[in-house]
């Protein structure tokens, strides 16, 4: 059935974001990650608005983020003392992220930055991530499961205001997670993203957190900073979709129920492996396009 | 005052005695004169149909032309290897929405000076850029407007698109595309003969959002930060709300 996006102002057929909706909360629940970055150009490519695709985004990932927190809870699989500082950088982040997204929208780059900001991270993440997981599925195929301390310790370690983190067995500068949270936080505001599939890498590799604390500590942190994006993408631009973030949204929290639900079974480094080849496909994809000459090397913008 | 009365005079009494005026006037009306975006829009298609006193030979042209205002066309440029935009033009006093339709090739009925003069076509349209920017080729920066809006389905030259009847009957169908901007439109119904003018009718079509869409986008722009806070809390409601349903099950 189609339906017209108030806000978008247009048709799109309610069946397509239904699906769209719960492939990506499976993926979330299941890794943790992968809700906004595939999501905000899945958007771009249906033909919505890229300002209204991103704000929308961060609406929605309001909801898989709530009830992904609410399951890891249950398994204790949430750092929260981690969580809040991480928010309170990312909301600083996050202000910050719609103030330039806003700039960038009057003087026209905003699908330049977006891309590229895309290419970029997702490049860099996704073969990160790869590598990673390869290397610990073919050690375990040798037989060698060696455990090597709980992380590295390096100059990172040696910053001021040291904090305790019991849950995540650590004692590390305060620092660290709040610079992590900002910059999430500005690039969650400017490419529609929870942000997951930064800070998700950043607590493993960074913080050293115990990957089994990471997923619910990320969603947790996720729903806070989705929520500034939202209310000031509303109050500032008026490009939350309302409408299109329902739909999404109620197939996500029924994907990412499904998903967590398999987290435990499924065995991790064959997940990252999967998506890590999905991050670095979309990246591909997304700089072909930056790099090849367009159809036509003018468009029209049509102000409302 | 006394100018304006002798020419009134003039023209009551031409109406009077003239009977070419009575024997050539048009008559039309649409199918639907109000387009209300509801949720379940998809575009709309209208019915113009009417009466004209014709003869053998003459022909019509539908001119709709939707809300005019800003339209900014973009170029890219290669920059370091990858496509950006560069440059921008603004065109002021844009139809957002421009149908021409007729019932044959325009080029047939009426000649190029004919056209520029009367503004039909989508090079005859007296668009201005905006004032105090310096365009180098302009010409191109034109066409790109024209190709754009062409492919966007808001502008559309439908020639062969009005059908005629016994010289005396025509109706053409007007397609308004899902991304039509809302506001008021003019459908301007010009019938010729031997490529002059012989009468006219101009009737308008409202296009505005109805029903809960329509509520949706005013409070999203009026109470814009109390839409931003019940989008999130809907969005927490069901989160947390499938939580607990997914927990029975």
């Amino acid at each position: 059935m189609y339906i017209y996006l108030p806000i978008a102002e247009q048709p799109i057929h309610s069946l397509v974001i239904l699906g769209v909706g719960t492939f990506l909360g499976l993926i979330m629940g299941l890794v943790g990650v992968g809700g906004g970055f595939l999501l905000t150009p899945i958007m771009m490519f249906l033909g919505i608005p890229p300002p209204v695709a991103v704000a929308s985004v961060a609406n929605q990932l309001v909801a898989p983020s709530v009830s992904g927190v609410l399951s890891h809870w249950k398994r204790s699989n949430v750092d929260f003392k981690m969580g809040t500082v991480l928010l309170l950088g990312g909301i600083v982040g996050s202000s910050i992220g719609v103030i330039l997204f806003n700039f960038l929208g009057k003087i026209g780059q905003l699908d330049f930055v977006i891309k590229s900001s895309y290419v970029i991270f997702l490049t860099l993440i996704g073969t990160l991530m790869f590598s990673e997981s390869l290397r610990l599925i073919l050690r375990t195929r040798k037989g060698k499961v060696t455990r090597g301390k709980l992380h590295q310790h390096n100059w990172l370690h040696g910053l001021p205001f040291k904090i305790r983190f019991r849950k995540s067995k650590l004692y590390i500068s305060i620092l660290l997670p709040i610079l992590i949270g900002v910059i999430v936080g500005i690039l969650a505001a400017l490419m529609g993203i929870g942000g997951g599939f930064i800070i998700v890498p950043a607590m493993i590799y960074l913080l050293g957190m115990p990957t089994s604390l990471v997923v619910g500590t990320s969603l947790f942190q996720i729903i806070f900073v989705a929520a500034n994006t939202t209310i000031l993408q509303a109050s500032q631009n008026q490009t939350v979709d309302i409408v299109l973030a329902t739909i999404l949204l109620l197939g996500s929290v029924i994907g990412v129920q499904v998903g967590s639900r398999f987290t435990n079974i499924l065995r991790g480094e064959y997940l990252r492996l999967i998506l890590s080849s999905i991050i670095i496909l979309v990246s591909l994809k997304l700089l072909i396009d930056l790099v090849t000459i367009p159809s036509d090397l003018f468009s029209v913008i049509i102000s409302r | 005052m006394k100018f304006f009365f002798h020419i009134n005079l003039i023209f009551l009494v031409s109406i009077l005695t003239s009977k070419t005026f009575a024997q050539n006037q048009i008559v039309a009306d649409l199918s639907q004169e109000n387009v209300k975006i509801a949720t379940d829009f998809q575009g709309a298609k209208i019915l113009l149909f009417g009466a004209y006193d014709g003869e053998n030979g003459d022909d019509i042209i539908v001119i709709v032309t939707g809300p005019k205002g800003l339209v900014t066309v973009q170029k890219k440029e290669k920059i370091l290897g990858v496509w950006v935009n560069t440059k921008k033009v603004n065109y002021i006093n844009t139809p957002k929405y421009l149908s021409i339709s007729s019932n044959r090739k325009i080029d047939d009925i009426l000649n190029k000076k004919t056209q520029k003069i009367s503004e039909i076509g989508l090079n005859n349209l007296k668009i201005r850029i905006q004032p105090g920017i310096k365009v180098e080729n302009e010409k191109n920066w034109r066409q790109a407007l024209t190709r754009n809006m062409l492919k966007s389905n808001l502008w559309s030259i439908n020639e062969n698109s009005v059908s005629l009847n016994r010289d005396s009957l025509f109706r053409s169908y007007l397609e308004l595309p899902s991304n039509v901007i809302t506001g008021q439109f003019e459908v301007k119904i010009l019938h010729y003969r031997n490529s002059k003018l012989v009468s006219q009718q101009i009737n308008s079509i409202n296009v505005s959002k109805s029903g809960i869409s329509a509520e949706i986008y005013d409070i999203a722009q009026s109470y814009s930060t109390l839409y931003g806070i019940f989008a999130v809390l809907l969005a927490v409601l069901v989160g947390w709300g499938s939580n607990l349903i997914f927990r029975k099950v």
